[in-house]
């Protein structure tokens, strides 16, 4: 449109004798252009001439403000009649933001709870000895091959390795969040051979920790004796030493929180991590360690909570004659703190293969392929 | 609000194909609609259990009397209706003595008839080489299902075989696995007629690899001497057993197993599927990759089944979906969610959606080759190049070609040769 415009323009100026002509051919565009707009509002990215674009958006940008401005306005006016005429104020709707996550591109895999397969396949599947307590999980904990990271059990070591890399501590602490868990030394045999031995010895579980310049980088978690294989991206790994206020894990068995894992693979994976952790924890110990899944990211938080009673804010702050009417009531509330403690990271999963690490013949049930990334709104987990 | 558009997948024609899977059931996915539909999930048979999961499947599509044998893993094979699910036999196949250590591994289900009085004939093979030729009599006739162990033979001595494929005549079987090299056995006479030499080693240093071959299938309708067969390590071999024991042709397909092939009834064109979800086609008279068909399909391919009619293949495996592809415009046309991990797939092929109900295909239709000639029709004026359109006709007359294809063959030592050397030249690349 504004090219039009202008080559009617250029002639106008060229020849000043035909100017108003040429000034009531615009004036008739004009008028066209604006019932067109009426009928198919214009973007301001389609037009290419920057000062009518930035008109345009101001325009657009003010007229949205006004709207916004006046719904508000109704809204409060709307409350404070509800108030005069003695209702209860009910609080305003709580607008939910449109996010990429619940707008989500709608998936067929999606478990539902009424799925009676979903159950029959879960009963059948590899996990379900560990997960009905018929075997107590046992985790192996290795390291990726040629690993120059020097771990030992005494705890002074460990300080003034971690010092130098993160792997040895990285380890040192997933020990800790996992219960009977033990560390083997990778030396140089294969991955195929640790999990033989592995399975021989009766583990039900193994972690493999990769490192890449002496930085975790990738984990590997393979169900024993024939689980399935997954392998993670990790990503933002943050020690303990290094967050704020952190405590000390206790030996506890700890609980587990698994969210947002809603497709078949979502559930399937957190299978898999739940077979990891002992299905009777120790609600004394107060341990939870959360896996929570969004887009497709997995974090990985491990806290320690405590339930404290405690007089509320508001009792507090009133006058001194009135606080010492709520001692006398005792108005109290309950809150809870949370401590972070152990490790915290980002786990991405890359594949999930048929069988246990086998990359020469294995079938993969999950590869990510790039032409599965077409949309920023569909998920796997 | 997102600018994202969604790709719909354009339907396919109707069509009705039966898929199994670990849990021990059989669901029926159909597409109705007539120019093309959305392929729906229709029945599923069985109940879940895992220890009666179903390794492997085979149909007899006959117009009237059709049956499914399905193989379980617990060593029965069952026969069903494929068109209402009942259980029409269950045969215990492997004895006693095994059963746990030595499972089925392959079935195939004789499409001809011995006499009426038999329900099927069937062959099932173990993963340690045994191999159980059954015939099963009606139960009306007999008082026993099992109508005599013909006899039962040992196709290896040790590996593990992973498939089976009959020929089209079905006097010839080809049988491969894991450290066994392709043989083709003649099943009147139940001999080994013919064996593979592995091809030489092309690495420099001579290393000699161990045989895997993990799918095969027999080429051309009329020619038992020409086979498929692929490998673990990634390779897709033609071999002829007129020619010479080592393949004809050898070419390596990306970087994963192959897990499943099936042939296209032209009689050169091949499917093959892989351990990473990867699907291409490949003609065999040359060896050349014709395309892949991409699609979100992200896991293994356990199953891979051409449409006897249609230019329609469909695929399975463990990512739990059924997909439906054109084989002209390599487009996904339908894909289906079935829960499990799938593990064969088979296509009724005497399916049209005129007659309601289960009794549709009792009957056999003249009108379905009608119908099908005009659908290929509607396919030819859509499709809108020139090689297309050579394609379909090729298609037509593909048996008369088939049938003139061979004695050149016979006759010309020179193509042969030159087969061979196009291999070596591949191998030596």
């Amino acid at each position: 449109m504004t090219k039009e415009k202008k080559r009617k323009q250029a002639p106008a100026d060229a020849a000043p004798s035909q100017g108003d002509e040429g000034d009531r051919k615009e004036r008739r565009k004009d008028k066209k252009a604006k019932k067109e707009r009426a009928a198919d509002p214009i973007r301001p990215s389609q037009i290419k001439n920057k000062e009518k674009r930035s008109e345009l958006h101001a325009k657009l940008k003010r007229e949205k403000k006004a709207q916004k401005r006046k719904l508000a306005q109704e809204r409060e006016q709307a409350a404070r009649r509800a108030v005069e005429l003695g209702e209860q104020a009910s609080p305003p709707e709580r607008q939910v933001p449109r996010t990429i996550e619940n707008t989500r591109e709608p998936d067929e895999t999606v478990c539902r709870p009424d799925d009676q397969e979903l159950f029959a396949g879960n009963d059948a599947d590899e996990f379900n000895a560990v997960l009905k307590q018929q075997m107590t999980p046992k985790v192996l904990i290795t390291t990726c091959r040629f690993n120059s990271g020097f771990i030992s059990m005494s705890s002074n070591n460990i300080l003034s390795a971690a010092s130098i890399q993160r792997g040895p501590a990285f380890i040192e602490e997933l020990m800790q969040v996992i219960p009977n868990s033990h560390y083997v030394k990778r030396g140089t045999y294969e991955l195929k051979k640790i999990v033989e031995y592995a399975t021989n010895r009766g583990f039900t579980s193994l972690i493999v920790v990769h490192t890449n310049r002496r930085e975790p980088d990738a984990l590997l978690i393979i169900g024993l004796p024939d689980g399935p294989t997954a392998h993670f991206k990790l990503s933002k790994l943050v020690l303990r030493k290094d967050i704020k206020n952190h405590g000390n894990p206790t030996s506890h068995k700890p609980e587990l929180v698994l969210n947002n894992f809603t497709t078949r693979l979502g559930h399937r994976i957190g299978r898999m991590i739940q077979s990891l952790f002992p299905q009777d924890p120790n609600f004394r110990g107060r341990r939870v360690v959360t896996f929570h899944n969004q887009r497709d990211y997995i974090f990985f938080r491990h806290h320690r909570y405590i339930f404290e009673t405690k007089e509320s804010k508001v009792a507090s702050k009133d006058k001194k004659a009135k606080k010492s009417e709520s001692k006398s009531q005792t108005d109290k509330q309950v809150t809870c703190r949370l401590q972070e403690c152990g490790p915290r990271f980002t786990l991405k999963l890359l594949t999930l293969q048929h069988g246990t690490f086998d990359t020469k013949s294995g079938e993969y049930e999950w590869v990510h392929k790039a032409d599965m990334d077409t949309s920023r709104r569909r998920f796997f987990l | 609000m997102p600018r994202t558009t969604a790709v719909e997948s354009p339907g396919c024609p109707p069509l009705r194909a039966l898929t199994t899977d670990i849990l021990g059931l059989v669901k029926v996915v159909e597409a109705r609609a007539k120019p093309a539909g959305v392929a729906k999930v229709v029945e599923t048979w069985g109940a879940p259990d895992a220890s009666r999961a179903i390794v492997a499947a085979s149909l007899a599509d006959h117009a009237a009397d059709p049956v499914l044998a399905v193989a379980r893993k617990n060593g029965v094979v069952e026969l069903l209706n494929p068109l209402n699910g009942d259980s029409l036999a269950a045969v215990k196949t492997v004895g006693p003595e095994a059963n746990d250590s030595d499972p089925l591994a392959a079935l195939h289900l004789f499409t001809r008839q011995a006499s009426d009085s038999m329900l099927g004939t069937f062959i099932a093979c173990t993963e340690k080489g045994k191999v159980y030729p059954r015939s099963v009599a009606k139960e009306n006739d007999s008082s026993g299902t099992d109508a005599g162990p013909s006899s039962t033979w040992d196709v290896c001595s040790g590996g593990n075989v992973q498939f089976c494929s009959v020929d089209h005549s079905e006097t010839y079987v080809v049988f491969g696995g894991k450290g066994i090299e392709v043989n083709l056995w003649d099943i009147t006479s139940c001999t080994k007629i013919w064996s593979a030499k592995s091809p030489r080693p092309n690495n420099n240093l001579g290393i000699f690899t161990r045989p895997w071959f993990t799918a095969g299938t027999f080429l051309c309708k009329d020619d038992h001497r020409k086979f498929v067969a692929c490998t673990n390590d990634h390779q897709v071999r033609l071999y002829d057993t007129a020619l010479q024991r080592r393949p004809a042709i050898s070419v390596d397909f990306r970087e994963s197993p192959i897990k499943a092939v099936a042939a296209d009834p032209n009689g050169y064109n091949v499917y093959i599927g892989t351990g990473t979800g990867d699907l291409a086609s490949y003609d065999m008279r040359t060896g050349k990759l014709l395309g892949c068909y991409v699609g979100k399909c992200s896991g293994s391919i356990r199953s891979i089944v051409r449409h006897p009619e249609l230019p329609l293949i469909a695929s399975c495996g463990l990512d739990s979906y059924l997909r439906i592809w054109d084989t002209n415009t390599r487009q996904l046309l339908s894909a289906v969610f079935l829960k499990q991990h799938l593990t064969t797939v088979v296509i009724d092929s005497h399916f049209s959606i005129e007659e309601p109900g289960e009794t549709k295909s009792k009957q056999p239709e003249p009108s379905l080759e009608v119908q099908t000639e005009v659908r290929k029709e509607k396919k030819k004026k859509k499709s809108r190049t020139i090689e297309e359109e050579m394609q379909g006709e090729e298609v037509k007359h593909d048996d008369s070609e088939a049938e003139m294809y061979t004695p050149k063959r016979e006759k010309s030592g020179e193509r042969s040769k030159s087969l061979k050397k196009k291999s070596k030249k591949q191998q030596v690349a």
